[in-house]
């Protein structure tokens, strides 16, 4: 594979190649340990990715999307990802940054920006350069129709496209460059529906803009625009086809905040430095960074300001640590803690009870970003996932075994509140979904289900339990998850746990990994060291 | 990896009996991961998948736990595509194994968590975010406005889970014809799948705006709402049923597909619009003897006998429905990474609307997944499988005309460049994204010769 990267576009001129650009940094081959790849590249020699940094000329340069595999470079992102289809990778999936010699990450030449820190960088030559331009570069595009100046020239390039050549406006005052977008949007939108309700209440005029072919760029001297799509009356009587919630329930679905149990550690928070090895990690893996994390249905606050209080129980909660080993049920005080700060979250203030829900989840993650259940950050207040420790294979293996070990005197959902009504618990908390909760139960419950909702209980969410169970199921509150209730199983320890506890503490990453490249677990090869 | 093994063996790894290590044939996470190293990449994490799935059906409790954990170290609602992806199997998984637990459960098929219910408006962005309903939309339209060229009188009956979405587009095509505007009717089922994407708002409702915009068009339309539940069907009902009312309501609602309950004239042209619709028709068979058909192919015979102008069918071209549910994870798989990867391909990774959007694939991800019988609605099959049952039905595959062609390119061209479009067999447009199949358009009319 051709690592020569004078022939290919100027786009990738690093700076450890050439030399010919002093003012910017070294490139650094180290490994930045946190990349912030969540998976992580064990069993390679080379750990971790290469922090590029280019000066600012070299990263403007044109082509700027360049194959990994034979460094041909492309104006367009689209046409890069169709060129390397030809290389016959295996297309599955193959995300750009899936499969590559080596890991790149790239920093923002200016000093000032968040991404200049290496721990900030990209992960792809795509991203900073457009992050570059559009931060920090010089708008010199300016389109000629509009006064709108850009720094990217394709971007200006698509705007004048579109600038006033062809553009449908609906009374509401939204634009479209497309005209069935328009079309269809002005079959539905409100301003059509007040404009002909006034019609018929006046003389007969009801097609002010007859000619559609008018539409585009005309001003419709209408009645002021309503205020955009405000929403539509929501008919009482949702039809007995409709399945959708109650408008009680919808807004009790738009109070559904994020997972607040997805809860930034602070250490990791603070220390974005550190590094997770595959030697037992230090800082609680378990413990999410969602702070930012927000549905948009409820501010930050909630988790935020419980984000401090309450990590550290989540973290103890759930850290993987060497000291504990396992999985332990949560001492008692500290999870109560936990359930009660997240019983009384922040009331959400910003509220937009008709279009927006997240999906009720439990937040299992355990680094950043991936709360299974968690709702994306879908207006995240921060930039970016504050970089997380990578997690190598045999490390998950490592936690998943001990998580074996501990299943049966620990299950994560009893962790959280949600107790097996199975005999083998030990807990006997009865969470009857058939009856009317308690408030605080209901809280705790829905503190345990990540919910966070405010506890004022109430009907809005008994109604909205029952009505759409969580995915671990109101009824009964008997799921232990992780347990499964399944002792026949095998052996909770098992092979798995034998397996980490040989590879030792210090785990090779490479010979752990062959391992489990091996093949065939012939007891031979290994006892063959 | 061998030879590496050797070498390395001897720096870091004590082995404590290694005899025991590998006698334990069922904590097999270590095979799970056979191969995938550290990358866990596409094939890896179906691997995964699949090992969790059987560790399920075997009731193996902690290798699934095990194989959860990993997969949860991968998957993330705001990662790349793979992850993303891999978080909504991961959940459909999870909620799996929660009715493998032998305490009670009391799961509703196809119960959604997730009660998102858009403003009609935001429905309209929602299914032109990529060229996925749209597609369907435009190859549909033109076929039926070819369909009843000569017609005056159009009566549309429109089975489709995004809510007439796909109308003004026509109702405008229709109001501009050369021959002159005809009239229209268009008839909804009251009823509509439990699935996503949900509006805030009734049919009727729908259905006014229509009007309005119609009239706006100058042209004639009704909009009529056929009224087939019983009327102990609230939408909290529903929710919460048990799991033989879904079909239930779909036997009543081919109860009342007759010709007088839906008011057909003979002076009309008569399109059956069918958009990812019929993959919730049950296909499997109802009795033991041959004539007691599925409700699909029940279906199918019924609007035949309407003797339609046209028949269009739109669905995604993959087949989700197979009993084994390996077999329907690595389908799912290896399909529905499609719209992820476009939705990447623009969109932020916090983008509320992605999340929307794959949030409702994840809906139907949990359904193929996790639920079996009959509350597992998602019951897809490829265009291959469909247009196989539609000629079993007694119907024949109409062509799409150049013009049709030509405007689903232009479509397409206004959509990120990995959308492109084929004609395969049969005359099957098929909306491809990166050159994979995604989504099939169909057009159909009764065979000639009346062989029922």
């Amino acid at each position: 594979m051709p690592v020569d990267l004078d022939n290919s576009s100027a786009a990738s001129g690093e700076t450890s190649v050439s030399g010919n650009q002093p003012p910017q940094k070294q490139t650094p081959s180290k490994s930045v340990a946190i990349a912030k790849k969540k998976r992580n590249l064990p069993g390679m020699p080379d750990p971790e990715a290469e922090v590029i940094a280019l000066s600012p000329k070299t990263l403007l340069a044109t082509n700027r999307f360049v194959c990994e595999i034979c460094n041909k470079g492309f104006q367009r992102d689209q046409n890069l990802q169709l060129h390397r289809r030809g290389h016959n990778l295996p297309w599955k999936l193959r995300q750009r940054s899936s499969k590559e010699v080596k890991k790149r990450v790239y920093v923002c030449p200016e000093p000032t920006c968040v991404h200049h820190d290496p721990s900030r960088a990209l992960g792809d030559l795509t991203g900073i350069k457009k992050h570059f331009c559009r931060k920090h570069g010089e708008k010199k595009w300016k389109c000629d129709k509009c006064s709108k100046k850009y720094a990217v020239q394709s971007d200006w390039k698509a705007h004048s496209k579109i600038c006033g050549t062809r553009e449908y406006k609906c009374d509401c005052g939204t634009l479209f460059s497309r005209r069935d977008s328009f079309i269809t949007h002005r079959a539905f939108c409100d301003a059509l529906a007040e404009e002909s309700a006034k019609a018929q209440t006046q003389s007969p005029n009801p097609n002010p803009n007859s000619n559609p072919e008018s539409d585009p760029k005309v001003q419709v001297d209408s009645p002021p625009p309503p205020a955009p799509q405000p929403p539509p009356p929501v008919a009482p009587d949702l039809g007995p086809g409709q399945c959708q919630a109650p408008p009680g329930l919808a807004q009790s679905t738009g109070m559904v905040s994020s997972p607040v149990l997805a809860i930034q550690s602070p250490e990791l928070r603070d220390n974005p430095t550190q590094t997770i090895e595959e030697a037992p990690a230090p800082a609680p893996m378990l413990a999410t960074v969602t702070a930012g994390f927000n549905g948009s249905c409820s501010s930050s606050t909630s988790s935020g300001s419980n984000g401090r209080g309450t990590s550290s129980v989540f973290a103890s909660l759930f850290a993987s640590s060497t000291a504990s080993g396992s999985l332990q049920a949560p001492q008692t005080p500290a999870f109560t803690d936990l359930i009660h700060s997240l019983a009384h979250p922040n009331r959400p203030t910003d509220l937009a009870p008709s279009s927006s829900a997240e999906p009720i989840s439990l937040c299992l993650s355990t680094n950043h970003g991936s709360s299974i259940f968690g709702t994306a950050g879908q207006e995240r207040r921060q930039y970016a996932p504050p970089p997380q420790p990578a997690i190598s294979a045999t490390a998950l293996l490592q936690k998943a075994a001990q998580m074996g070990a501990a299943a049966t005197n620990a299950s994560l959902l009893r962790g959280l509140g949600i107790v097996s009504s199975s005999s083998s618990s030990a807990q006997q908390d009865n969470m009857q979904w058939g009856h009317m909760q308690m408030e605080p139960e209901n809280a705790s419950l829905a503190a345990g289900l990540g919910l966070g909702l405010p506890c004022d209980g109430g009907s809005g969410l008994n109604e909205f339990m029952m009505g759409t169970p969580s995915i671990f199921g109101p009824k009964h509150a008997t799921l232990d998850f992780l347990e499964l209730g399944m002792s026949s199983g095998g052996n909770p320890s098992g092979g798995l746990s034998a397996l980490i506890t040989s590879i030792g503490g210090g785990l090779d990453v490479a010979a752990a990994a062959a391992c489990f490249g091996g093949g065939e677990f012939s007891g031979k090869d290994m006892g063959r060291s | 990896m061998k030879t590496e093994l050797r070498g390395n063996s001897n720096t870091s790894i004590s082995l404590q009996n290694p005899s025991t290590l590998f006698s334990n044939p069922q904590s097999s996470l270590s095979g799970a991961l056979n191969g995938c190293l550290g990358s866990l990449d596409g094939a890896c994490i179906e691997k995964l998948l699949l090992h969790c799935a059987s560790a399920l059906e075997h009731n193996d409790g902690t290798l699934a736990q095990q194989v959860m954990w990993v997969l949860n170290n991968v998957a993330s609602l705001v990662g790349d595509p793979n992850q993303r992806l891999t978080s909504w199997f991961l959940r459909a998984l999870i909620s799996r194994a929660s009715k493998v637990c032998p305490t009670a459960m009391n799961f509703d098929g196809g119960s959604t968590i997730w009660r998102r219910n858009m403003p009609v408006t935001e429905l309209a962005v929602y299914v032109d975010l990529i060229p996925w309903h749209r597609f369907g939309f435009c190859a549909s339209n033109s076929a039926i406005l070819k369909a009843i060229e000569g017609y005056s009188k159009v009566h549309i009956l429109d089975f489709s889970i995004t809510h007439c979405m796909q109308w003004p587009t026509l109702i405008d095509a229709l109001a501009k014809r050369a021959e002159g505007a005809p009239s229209l009717r268009i008839t909804v089922p009251s009823c509509r799948p439990p699935v996503p994407p949900f509006l805030n708002v009734s049919s009727e409702e729908v259905g006014l705006r229509l009007s309005n915009f119609a009239k706006f068009r100058d042209l004639p339309f009704e909009f009529n709402v056929i009224d087939h539940g019983p009327s102990s069907f609230t939408s909290r009902d529903q929710i919460m049923s048990k799991e033989s009312s879904r079909d239930l309501y779909f036997e009543s609602l081919l109860n009342h597909l007759t010709p007088s309950m839906l008011d057909l004239r003979d002076d009309e042209a008569l399109v059956i619009n069918c958009q990812n619709w019929l993959r919730y028709l049950s296909d499997e068979q109802r009795g033991s003897n041959v004539q007691d058909s599925s409700l699909r192919d029940a279906f199918l015979c019924t609007v035949k006998g309407f003797n339609p102008c046209i028949v269009v069918v739109v669905d995604e071209d993959s087949d989700l429905s197979a009993p084994s549910l390996s077999s329907r994870i690595t389908a799912c798989f290896n399909y529905l990474w499609i719209p992820f990867d476009a939705l990447e391909t623009f969109l932020l990774k916090d983008s509320s609307q992605r999340f929307e959007y794959e949030s409702d694939i994840g809906h139907k991800i949990e359904n193929i997944i996790s639920f079996e019988g009959v509350q597992r609605i998602e019951r897809l099959e490829s265009g291959i499988k469909l247009s196989q049952r539609m000629r079993n039905a007694g119907f024949s595959s109409v062509s799409f005309c150049e013009d049709t062609v030509g405007e689903v390119r232009s479509l397409l061209e206004e959509h990120a460049s990995g959308w492109g479009m084929k004609i395969e067999e049969d005359h099957m447009l098929v909306l491809t994204w990166k050159g994979h199949n995604s989504v099939f358009s169909t057009a159909w009319v009764r065979n000639a010769s009346m062989q029922d």
